[in-house]
C-alpha cells in the first residue's frame, strides 16, 4: 500500500479514536443536573456550600461561614488572570458590582503561590483599587471544594446554601440569581 | 511552460501558503481550542501529506480594550501540536483535505502546573483551483497585464469539533484541546509569483453553528444554547525564491514573511450577545521552505509572533508559534 494510502487510513482511525468527543459531536442539551438533597453539604446547587478559611491578598483571614451572614450572598470568581477572566471581571466590576451593594464579590486566585503573588497579579492586572477582594487559593483548597475552574462563578445566600455554581458566561445567569435571592 | 518552471511556481505558491494557513491555532489552555493546520496540495500532485510540529508559547495577553497585560510572575504557558495532514486530487480542479492535531497543554503557574493531551478539533477541507495551470513569470520584461493575473483557489473548511471540550467530562480549563462548536469556513486564496518574488493574499470567513450546552467542565448546568462568533481572517504574504545548487542536484529555498488578522464576533448565548466574548490578534509570521526541484519534498520552519504592544489585539493571548514541517506531495 502507498505510503500516503497508509497516512489517511492511520489519520482516518486515529482521530475518532482517540478522543472524548461524542458529547460535541452530537451535543444533547437535555438537562442532566443530578437531584441534590437538601441539608446536605457539597458543591452542587441547592446544598449548603462547604465552609472554608483562607487569606485575603493583603492577608487578611477570610471564613466564609463568618462572612456569608453579614451579606445578601457572597460571591466568588475563579480566575487565573487570563483574557477570559479579566473580560469577566471588567463586565461585573462595571456593570453588576454596582447593582448589588449588598452582595459580597470575591475573586479566587488559584494559580498564584503565595499571598504576595496573587497581590502581585491583582495589580498588575488593574484590579487593585477594585470591589473585588481577592482571596490566595493557594493550594487550590477553595478551587477543589467547588469543583471550580476558570470562570466558575459561585453563589452563596446568607444562609449558606449554594445559589449558583457554573460559569459566568455572559453574566445574565448571574445576575437572574441574585435578584431572586430572598 | 516548462515542468520547472511549473514546478517552481508550486513550490513557491506552497511556500506562500504555508506562511499564511498554519496561522497560529487559537488555543490557549485558557480559551480553549487547537485547531488543525491549512492544508492546499499543489496543482502538480495526486496527493499530498503533511506533517509538522509546533511549539506555542504564551505571552501575556490583550484586554478588551486592547491594552497588554503581563501573565502572572512565575508564570510558562506552553502548547505543543503534532499536526497530520493529508490531501487528495478528486478532480483537475477539485481537491479534498483533512487534518488533526494532537496537542499537549503544558502550563505552569507560581502556584500550580499541569500537563494535559489529547487530540484537537480536525479541519475537513475542497478546495477548487479556479485556473488550470500555474502560470509563472521569469523577471519583469515585457509584462503585460495578463501576466499579473493571480491564481486564484477558493475553498470550504469545516471544523469538527473533535476535540476536548469545556463542555466535555472534563476537570479543568487546562485540559481543553478543542472549541466543541462545528464551523464552516469559506476562504478565498490569491497568489502571483514573477520570479524571484511571489505574492499571497488569503482571506476566510467563518461561521459557527449554534449547539446546545448541558454540561461546564464536567459539571451539569441548566441546559442553554451557544453560537461562537462569526470569524474572519485575512493575510498577506511575501516571498523571495533563491536557487541552490548541492552537488549537481538544485533545491529551492523561499523566504515568506506576512501579516495575518484574524478578528471574532461576540458568542450568543440563547440568542442573546455576549459582551464579554469576541477577539482580535495581528502577528507576524516568518517562513523558510527548503525544496527539492522536483517539489515532491518539502521542510519548512515558521516563526509566527504576536506585536507585544498595546492595540495590535483584544481579549486574546499573545504567543511566539515555532514550527518546524515536511510535506510529501505524490504525482
Amino acid at each position: 500500500m502507498p505510503l500516503n494510502r497508509i497516512f489517511l487510513l492511520l489519520l482516518v482511525i486515529l482521530a475518532p479514536a482517540c478522543g472524548n468527543m461524542r458529547d460535541d459531536l452530537f451535543p444533547s442539551g437535555a438537562d442532566r443536573r443530578p437531584a441534590v438533597q437538601e441539608g446536605t453539604i457539597g458543591p452542587e446547587v441547592g446544598q449548603q456550600a462547604p465552609d472554608f478559611t483562607i487569606s485575603d491578598s493583603l492577608g487578611n483571614t477570610v471564613t466564609l461561614s463568618e462572612t456569608a451572614p453579614q451579606f445578601r450572598a457572597v460571591v466568588l470568581y475563579f480566575t487565573m488572570w487570563c483574557p477570559i477572566c479579566d473580560s469577566h471581571m471588567s463586565h461585573m466590576r462595571d456593570s453588576i458590582i454596582p447593582l448589588y451593594p449588598d452582595v459580597r464579590f470575591f475573586a479566587v486566585d488559584y494559580v498564584s503561590g503565595s499571598v504576595a503573588a496573587a497581590r502581585d497579579a491583582q495589580i498588575s492586572n488593574g484590579y487593585g483599587g477594585s470591589p473585588f477582594t481577592v482571596l490566595a487559593d493557594t493550594q487550590q483548597t477553595v478551587l477543589g471544594t467547588f469543583h471550580a475552574t476558570m470562570g466558575t462563578t459561585v453563589v452563596i445566600d446568607r444562609t449558606g446554601i449554594l445559589r449558583m455554581n457554573e460559569d459566568f458566561k455572559d453574566g445574565t445567569r448571574l445576575t437572574q440569581v441574585l435578584d431572586a435571592l430572598p | 511552460m516548462p515542468a520547472v518552471m511549473r514546478r517552481t511556481m508550486a513550490a513557491v505558491l506552497i511556500a506562500g501558503i504555508v506562511a499564511l494557513l498554519p496561522l497560529p491555532a487559537w488555543a490557549g489552555s485558557c480559551c480553549g481550542g487547537g485547531s488543525a493546520a491549512g492544508l492546499v496540495l499543489p496543482k502538480f500532485a495526486q496527493s499530498m501529506i503533511d506533517m509538522s510540529f509546533d511549539v506555542e508559547r504564551y505571552n501575556g495577553f490583550w484586554n478588551q480594550d486592547g491594552d497588554y497585560l503581563h501573565d502572572p510572575p512565575g508564570t510558562d504557558l506552553r502548547q505543543y501540536r503534532l499536526n497530520l495532514g493529508y490531501a487528495q486530487r478528486l478532480a483537475k480542479r477539485w481537491q479534498a483535505t483533512a487534518s488533526v492535531p494532537y496537542i499537549w497543554n503544558d502550563t505552569t503557574y507560581s502556584g500550580l502546573s499541569s500537563r494535559t493531551s489529547g487530540i484537537g478539533d480536525m479541519a475537513l477541507g475542497v478546495w477548487y483551483e479556479a485556473f488550470d495551470a500555474t502560470v509563472c513569470r521569469l523577471g519583469w520584461d515585457d509584462l503585460s497585464f495578463r501576466d499579473l493575473a493571480p491564481a486564484a483557489t477558493f475553498g470550504l473548511a469545516l471544523t469538527v469539533p473533535t476535540g476536548i471540550s469545556p463542555y466535555d467530562n472534563v476537570n479543568s480549563s487546562f485540559d481543553i484541546t478543542g472549541r466543541g462548536f462545528y464551523r464552516l469556513d469559506a476562504n478565498m486564496l490569491l497568489d502571483k509569483t514573477i520570479i524571484p518574488f511571489g505574492v499571497s493574499f488569503l482571506m476566510s470567513y467563518g461561521k459557527a453553528f449554534e449547539r446546545p450546552v448541558d454540561r461546564e467542565y464536567g459539571q451539569y448546568v441548566q441546559p442553554y444554547r451557544k453560537q461562537l462568533g462569526d470569524r474572519a481572517t485575512g493575510s498577506l504574504a511575501v516571498s523571495y525564491i533563491q536557487y541552490l545548487d548541492i552537488g549537481s542536484s538544485r533545491r529551492i529555498l523561499t523566504y515568506t514573511a506576512a501579516f495575518s488578522e484574524v478578528w471574532e464576533g461576540e458568542s450568543r448565548i440563547n440568542g442573546s450577545a455576549d459582551p464579554t466574548s469576541g477577539f482580535r490578534k495581528s502577528s507576524v509570521t516568518g517562513t523558510f521552505a527548503f525544496s527539492t526541484l522536483d517539489r515532491c519534498w518539502t521542510v519548512k520552519a515558521s516563526w509566527n509572533h504576536s506585536i507585544t504592544s498595546d492595540g495590535w489585539g483584544s481579549n486574546f493571548p499573545l504567543s511566539d508559534i515555532y514550527s518546524l514541517g515536511v510535506s510529501r506531495a505524490f504525482e
